[in-house]
C-alpha cells in the first residue's frame, strides 16, 4: 500500500493511527461480541478490526507493518479461525449430535459472564472474525511487500527495463526476473 | 484356514504393495522382492488350484445389488496359474532384463520400483479379474489391467513411440471397456442383478440380452486384439520384453478370451453372435497370419501371431460344442506356455546381439545353444508337432473344424499352416544359417525361464494329465456343463492326423517359396495399413485434436468473445421467453411507490449513475474510485431497506475492497496502464459491446422484475426465525441465521474466503509460480 | 418500487457485462464487480417484507432478515473473489508485462504455435508402420528381408 507522503502528512496521520489503532480492535471486539444481540458480526467485526491495523501500514510504511505481530502472523490467524469455525460445525458429531449443534440449545439457561451470555455461536464468530481478519490484512500486506521490492529493484536500475516496450510478450519476457 | 479365493488375491495384491513399499526403502532389493512376491503368489495359486472351489462375497454396494463376490472355480483357477505363473517366470527374466534395459537407455535404476509395481499389479489385478463374478467387479478388474497396461507399455516414457503405443492401447482398451460396462448395466437393467451366476441361470436367450452380451464380446474381443481392433498389439511392442511376454501370453490379451469364457454360457445361446465370432476368429487369424510373415522386426512376428493365434481361440469359441470351448480352453493354457517363451527368446537375441530386426541376426544356434533348445521347443509347440503340448491345441482345433464341414477344415489347416511358415522364419533364421552378429555372453537369467517354459511344453506333450485336469474344470465352466477332454496320440488315418500332416506340408510349401508370394503379403500388409482400421484411428485422433484446438480458439483464447456469448444468446433467449409467454404482461408488477420510498430511490440513481461513471471514465485510478462508490451508495440502499448489518459489511468491505484495488494498481507500472488508458477501442468492437450490453441489460430486467413481481406469498420461514431466535438466545436475527441455521453455508464460505487468502499470497510473491 | 429496482439491477448489469466485453483486464474485474453488485442488489430486493432492521425485540414489521443473511456473506464472498482476480491480473502482467487480452491471446497464439509438432507426429506415424518393414530404398532391403 502507498504510504503518503511522510514530510507532509507525518505528524497528524501517524499520531491519529496510533490513536485509531486500540479503539479500532475495541470496537471490533464489542461488534464480534454483541453481534448475537445487535448489529454486526464476525465479518463486519474483522474488516474494522483489519483497517485498524491497516491504518499504521499507510501511515508509518509497509515496514511498520512488518513490525506489528497481529500483522505479521495475520494469514496464521486466518487459519486459526478457519480451524476454529470447523470445531464448531464438526465437534458436535463427536457426542452424537447434528452438525452445527450449538450449546447450549434451544430454551436452553446460557451461562451469563457479565451482561454477555456464553453460548458457541460466538466462538464461531470469533472463527470468522479471524478468517476475515487474516484476509484483509493478509492479502494487503503481501501487495504493500511486493511493491517495497519493486521499490528496491527500481532504485537499483534493474527495474523493468522492457515495461516500455510495452508490447513485446512472450519472447524475452522471460529474461526479465522481478 | 483362510478362504482360498481371499488368500490368493491377497497373495496377488500383497505383490505390487510390498514391492513398491521395497522400492521406497532400497530399490536395489526390488527385483528379487518381486522374485520372491511373485513366487508366493504362484505357490498360493498352485496351492488353491489343488483345493475345491471356493468363493468369498461380501456386499459391497448392496441397495445397488452390487457384490465384492469372487470365486475360484475351474476357469478362474487356470488363468490364475497362468497369470502367476508365466508372471513368476516372466519377472524372474526381467530381474536381469530391466537392469541391462535401463543401462542401455542411461536411466537410473531406481525406476525398476515403477516397473515391478505395474508388472505386479497386472499379475494382481487379472488375479482378481479371473476370479471376479460380479460385472462390476469384472470392469473394474478389467480397467485396472488397460492402466496397469498402460503404464508398463509406456515405460521408455522418453520415447515418443512409447507414449503412443501407451496411448492407443489404453484409448483402444478402455473405450471398448465402456462397451463392457454398457453390457453389464443393460444385463441389470434385464435381470436385476450383476452376479454373473445368478443372469447365467436366469437368462431368457431374449433379443436385448443377446444385445448386452455382444458388447461385452465386443470389448472382449478388442483386448484380445481380434480384427478390426487389432491394430494396438504391435505397436505394443515398444514396452520392454518382459511385459510384451506377459502382455500376449497370460495377461491383457488373454483377459479377452477370458471373458468370452466367462459369459460363454449366455453367448452360446445366439448362433449369430457364434458365427460372428468365427467370422472374427477366422479373419484375425488370415490377418495376423499373414502379416506376420511380412515383419521384419523380431517381436513384431510374434505380435502378429499373437493375432492370429487368439483369432484360433475365438474361432474355437465360435464352433461352439463341447470340443470347441474345451479346444479354446486348451489352446489358451498351450499357448501361453509357448508365446511367453518365444518373447523372451527374441528379447535374449536382441539383449545379446543388439539387433531387433530378423535380417540382422542368424545362425546364434552354436553360440547360444541352450537358448536355441529352449525356444525350440517352445517354437515346436507353437507349430504343434508331436510330443509337444501344442500338437493337442492343433488337433482339438482341427476336430472342432471338422465337425462344421470342410471348407471350415480348409480354411484351418490354411491357417495353421501360416502359423508354421512364420514361426520356422522366424526360428530357423534366428539360430541357423550364417552368423550375422557375434552375440555378447548374456545371463542366466534370461535364458534358463525360456528353457524351462519349452521344457514345460515338451512334458506336456508327453504327459497330459495335468493339462487334462486344469483344462476338463475350467471348460466346464465356460460351457456350463461337465467336460472330459480326451487327448492322446493316434497312430492312425484319423482326419485330424491328415489334417495335421498337411498343415506340416502347406507350412513348409509356404515357406520355402518365400520368394514367390512375398510381394503380395506385403502388399496385403500395406493394404491394411493404409486403409485398415488403424488409419481411423489416427484420423479421429486428429480429429479430436483439431476439435479441440478448435474449441480452444473460440472459447479460450479471446475471453470476450465467450463472455458475448453466454450473455447474448441468455438474453435473446429471456427475450423470446417474455415474448411468447401467453399474457406475459400480466405477472409483471410496477409495485407501490410511497414517500418513504425516496431516499432509497435517491440511493439507486446514485448507485447506477456510479456504474456509468465506471464506464465513462478512461483513467484506472478514477475507475477504482468510481466502482467504489457504486458500493458505497448501495451500501445506502441496503440502509434504507432495514439492513444494519449488511450496511455495515458493506461499507467496510468496500473500503478494503478499494484499498485492494489501488494497491494493485499501483504495483503496476504507469506505462502499461496508461497504454490501456489511451489505445481508443475500434468503434467495430464500441458497437458490439453495447449491443451486448443491451441485450444482456434486457436479459436481467425482465429476470428480475419477473422475479420480482411474484414473491412467495408464505412468511414462514421468516416468522418460525424469529421465534426460534429468542430461544437460541439471539437478538439480532441475521446474525443467528448466518452463525445458527445457516451455519453450515457461511462455513463452506468462510472456507473459500481461506483459501483465497492461500491463492492471493502466493500469487504476488513473485517468482514461485512462473 | 419494483420495477424501479429491477431498471437498477438492469443498468448495474449493463454496466458490469459492459466492461467485461473490454480488453483490459482489469476493467474486466471492474465489470465482474458491478455485476455482484448487481446480483446482491437484486437478492437483497427479493425479500419478502420491508420494514425495520431484523432485531428483536420487535415493535414494527421489520425486513426479511434471510435475504440479509445471504447479501451478508455474497458481499464477502464477492470482495474475497475480486481480490483473488487482481491478484491473478498482476501475476499476468508479471508473467506478460500486460494487462490486454488481445496481446495474451496473441502472446498464446505464438506459444502454441512454437508446440505445434503434436499433429504433424499423428500424421506421420501412420506411415511409420509400413516404412519400417519395407523401406523405399528398394531391392536390396527386401531381398534382405525375404531371405
Amino acid at each position: 500500500m502507498p504510504a503518503l507522503n511522510p514530510q507532509k502528512h507525518a505528524g497528524m496521520l501517524q499520531s491519529g493511527a496510533r490513536i485509531i489503532l486500540l479503539p479500532s480492535w475495541v470496537i471490533a471486539i464489542a461488534i464480534m461480541l454483541k453481534g448475537y444481540a445487535d448489529v454486526g458480526d464476525g465479518f463486519s467485526a474483522g474488516v474494522i478490526a483489519a483497517l485498524g491495523v491497516l491504518l499504521q501500514g499507510l501511515a508509518f510504511g509497509t515496514d511498520e507493518l512488518e513490525q506489528i505481530t497481529l500483522s505479521r502472523i495475520a494469514p496464521i490467524l486466518s487459519f486459526v479461525g478457519l480451524g476454529l469455525a470447523l470445531l464448531t460445525a464438526f465437534v458436535p458429531i463427536l457426542f452424537g449430535e447434528n452438525l452445527f449443534t450449538h450449546w447450549p440449545g434451544i430454551n436452553e439457561h446460557a451461562v451469563h459472564f457479565g451482561v454477555l451470555e456464553f453460548i458457541t455461536p460466538v466462538v464461531f464468530d470469533i472463527g470468522v472474525f479471524l478468517i476475515v481478519y487474516g484476509f484483509c490484512v493478509g492479502g494487503l500486506h503481501a501487495i504493500a511487500r511486493e511493491e517495497v521490492r519493486q521499490v528496491r529493484l527500481r532504485d537499483r536500475g534493474r527495474y523493468l527495463r522492457s515495461t516500455t516496450r510495452g508490447g513485446s510478450l512472450a519472447d524475452e519476457s522471460g529474461e526479465v526476473r522481478l | 484356514m483362510m478362504n482360498p479365493a481371499m488368500l490368493l488375491l491377497v497373495a496377488a495384491f500383497a505383490a505390487p504393495l510390498v514391492v513398491s513399499l521395497l522400492g521406497a526403502i532400497r530399490h536395489s532389493w526390488v527385483p528379487r522382492g518381486a522374485i520372491l512376491m511373485t513366487g508366493l503368489a504362484f505357490a498360493a495359486a498352485v496351492w488353491t488350484c489343488i483345493q475345491d472351489d471356493a468363493s468369498v462375497n461380501v456386499p459391497w454396494a448392496p441397495t445397488w445389488s452390487m457384490n465384492f463376490s469372487l470365486t475360484l472355480d475351474g476357469l478362474a483357477k487356470m488363468y490364475a496359474l497362468l497369470a502367476t505363473g508365466i508372471g513368476f517366470f516372466v519377472v524372474l527374466y526381467a530381474s536381469k532384463y530391466l537392469a541391462l534395459h535401463l543401462h542401455h537407455d542411461h536411466r537410473l535404476l531406481e525406476e525398476q520400483t515403477r516397473f515391478f509395481g505395474f508388472l505386479l499389479l497386472f499379475m494382481a489385478s487379472m488375479v482378481g479379474l479371473v476370479m471376479a463374478q460380479d460385472l462390476i467387479l469384472i470392469f473394474v478388474f478389467w480397467d485396472l489391467t488397460a492402466i496397469a497396461s498402460y503404464f508398463l507399455i509406456g515405460f521408455d516414457r522418453a520415447e515418443e513411440e512409447s507414449r503412443s503405443s501407451a496411448q492407443m492401447a489404453l484409448l483402444v482398451t478402455g473405450i471398448t471397456a465402456i462397451f463392457v460396462l454398457l453390457g453389464a448395466l443393460a444385463l441389470f437393467q434385464i435381470y436385476g442383478t450383476f452376479a454373473l451366476p445368478e443372469i447365467i441361470i436366469a437368462s431368457n436367450g431374449g433379443r436385448n440380452t443377446g444385445i448386452a452380451v455382444g458388447l461385452i464380446v465386443l470389448g472382449a474381443l478388442a483386448k484380445s486384439a481380434q480384427v478390426p481392433m487389432h491394430f494396438w498389439l504391435p505397436r505394443a511392442m515398444a514396452a520392454p520384453t518382459p511385459v510384451s511376454a506377459y502382455l500376449h501370453s497370460a495377461a491383457m490379451v488373454a483377459a479377452g478370451v477370458f471373458l468370452i469364457g466367462r459369459v460363454y454360457p449366455l453367448v452360446a445361446q445366439y448362433d449369430w453372435m457364434l458365427d460372428a465370432l468365427l467370422v472374427i476368429g477366422f479373419a484375425s487369424m488370415a490377418v495376423g497370419g499373414i502379416i506376420a510373415l511380412t515383419r521384419r522386426v523380431l517381436k513384431q512376428i510374434l505380435a502378429y501371431s499373437t493375432i492370429s493365434q487368439y483369432g484360433y481361440v475365438v474361432a474355437m469359441f465360435g464352433l461352439g460344442g463341447e470340443k470347441g470351448v474345451a479346444g479354446a480352453t486348451f489352446y489358451v493354457l498351450a499357448h501361453a506356455l509357448v508365446k511367453s517363451a518365444l518373447f523372451m527368446t527374441a528379447g535374449a537375441v536382441t539383449e545379446a546381439t543388439g539387433k531387433k530386426n530378423l535380417p540382422d541376426v542368424g545362425g546364434l544356434m552354436r553360440r547360444m545353444p541352450l537358448l536355441a533348445a529352449g525356444s525350440g521347443m517352445a517354437a515346436a509347440g507353437l507349430i504343434a508337432l508331436p510330443l509337444t503340448i501344442g500338437f493337442f491345441k492343433d488337433e482339438l482345433f482341427f476336430a472342432a473344424a471338422y465337425e462344421r464341414g470342410m471348407t471350415l477344415a480348409v480354411m484351418s489347416v490354411v491357417g495353421a499352416s501360416l502359423t508354421l511358415a512364420y514361426i520356422l522364419r522366424f526360428w530357423r533364421q534366428t539360430f541357423m544359417g550364417v552368423l550375422r552378429t557375434e552375440p555378447e555372453p548374456i545371463s542366466g537369467y534370461l535364458v534358463w525361464p525360456v528353457v524351462v517354459l519349452g521344457i514345460a511344453s515338451v512334458v506336456g506333450g508327453l504327459w497330459t494329465v495335468p493339462a487334462i485336469w486344469i483344462v476338463d474344470r475350467a471348460a466346464s465352466v465356460s460351457a456350463d456343463a461337465p467336460i472330459h477332454l480326451h487327448i492322446a496320440y493316434h497312430l492312425d488315418a484319423r482326419h485330424e492326423n491328415v489334417m495335421a500332416i498337411a498343415t506340416w506340408v502347406a507350412g513348409l510349401l509356404i515357406y520355402l517359396t518365400r520368394r514367390i508370394w512375398w510381394p503380395a503379403a506385403l502388399g496385403v500388409a500395406h493394404l491394411g495399413s493404409y486403409f485398415g482400421p488403424a488409419r481411423l484411428y489416427y484420423a479421429g485422433m486428429r480429429g479430436l485434436n483439431q476439435l479441440s484446438d478448435s474449441v480452444h480458439r473460440i472459447e479460450v483464447r479471446d475471453l470476450r468473445s465467450r463472455v458475448a456469448t453466454i450473455l447474448m444468446p441468455a438474453g435473446l433467449l429471456v427475450g423470446l421467453a417474455v415474448i411468447v409467454t401467453p399474457n406475459s404482461t400480466s405477472s409483471f408488477a410496477v409495485g407501490a411507490l410511497g414517500r418513504d420510498d425516496i431516499p432509497l430511490i435517491t440511493m439507486l440513481v446514485a448507485s447506477v449513475v456510479s456504474a456509468f461513471v465506471v464506464i465513462v471514465v478512461r483513467d484506472h485510478f478514477r475507475l477504482a474510485i468510481s466502482l467504489s462508490s457504486v458500493g458505497f451508495s448501495l451500501a445506502g440502499v441496503y440502509a434504507f431497506m432495514g439492513a444494519p448489518d449488511v450496511t455495515l459489511v458493506a461499507l467496510v468491505v468496500e473500503t478494503v475492497l478499494s484499498m485492494f484495488m489501488i494497491g494493485m494498481l499501483v504495483l503496476m507500472p504507469r506505462p502499461i496502464l496508461r497504454f490501456e488508458t489511451e489505445v481508443r477501442a475500434e468503434r467495430r468492437y464500441l458497437r458490439r459491446d453495447a449491443i451486448v450490453a443491451v441485450v444482456a441489460a434486457g436479459m436481467a430486467f425482465f429476470v428480475a422484475w419477473g422475479a420480482l413481481s411474484r414473491p412467495s406469498p408464505s412468511t414462514e420461514v421468516i416468522d418460525s426465525q424469529t421465534v426460534l431466535t429468542a430461544a437460541v438466545h439471539g437478538k439480532d436475527i441475521v446474525t443467528v441465521i448466518l452463525a445458527d441455521f445457516r451455519g453450515f453455508d457461511t462455513l463452506g464460505e468462510v472456507t473459500v474466503i481461506a483459501l483465497t487468502l492461500l491463492g492471493v499470497i502466493s500469487l504476488l510473491r513473485t517468482g514461485r509460480l512462473r | 418500487m419494483i420495477l424501479a429496482t429491477s431498471l437498477a439491477i438492469a443498468a448495474m448489469f449493463a454496466a458490469g457485462a459492459y466492461l467485461m466485453l473490454k480488453r483490459d483486464l482489469i476493467r474486466l474485474i471492474a465489470g465482474m464487480i458491478l455485476i455482484g453488485n448487481a446480483a446482491n442488489l437484486f437478492i437483497m430486493a427479493s425479500g419478502l417484507r420491508r420494514g425495520a432492521a431484523p432485531i428483536l425485540p420487535l415493535d414494527e414489521p421489520t425486513a426479511d432478515p434471510l435475504v440479509q443473511a445471504m447479501v451478508l456473506t455474497a458481499i464477502v464472498i464477492s470482495f474475497a473473489t475480486a481480490a483473488l482476480a487482481l491478484a491473478l491480473v498482476y501475476r499476468v502482467y508479471i508473467s506478460h508485462y500486460s494487462v490486454d487480452l488481445s496481446r495474451l491471446s496473441a502472446a498464446e497464439e505464438q506459444q502454441a504455435e512454437r508446440d505445434e509438432p503434436m499433429t504433424e507426429d499423428l500424421r506421420e506415424s501412420v506411415r511409420d508402420d509400413t516404412d519400417g518393414e519395407a523401406s523405399p530404398d528398394g531391392r536390396h532391403a527386401r531381398e534382405a528381408a525375404i531371405r
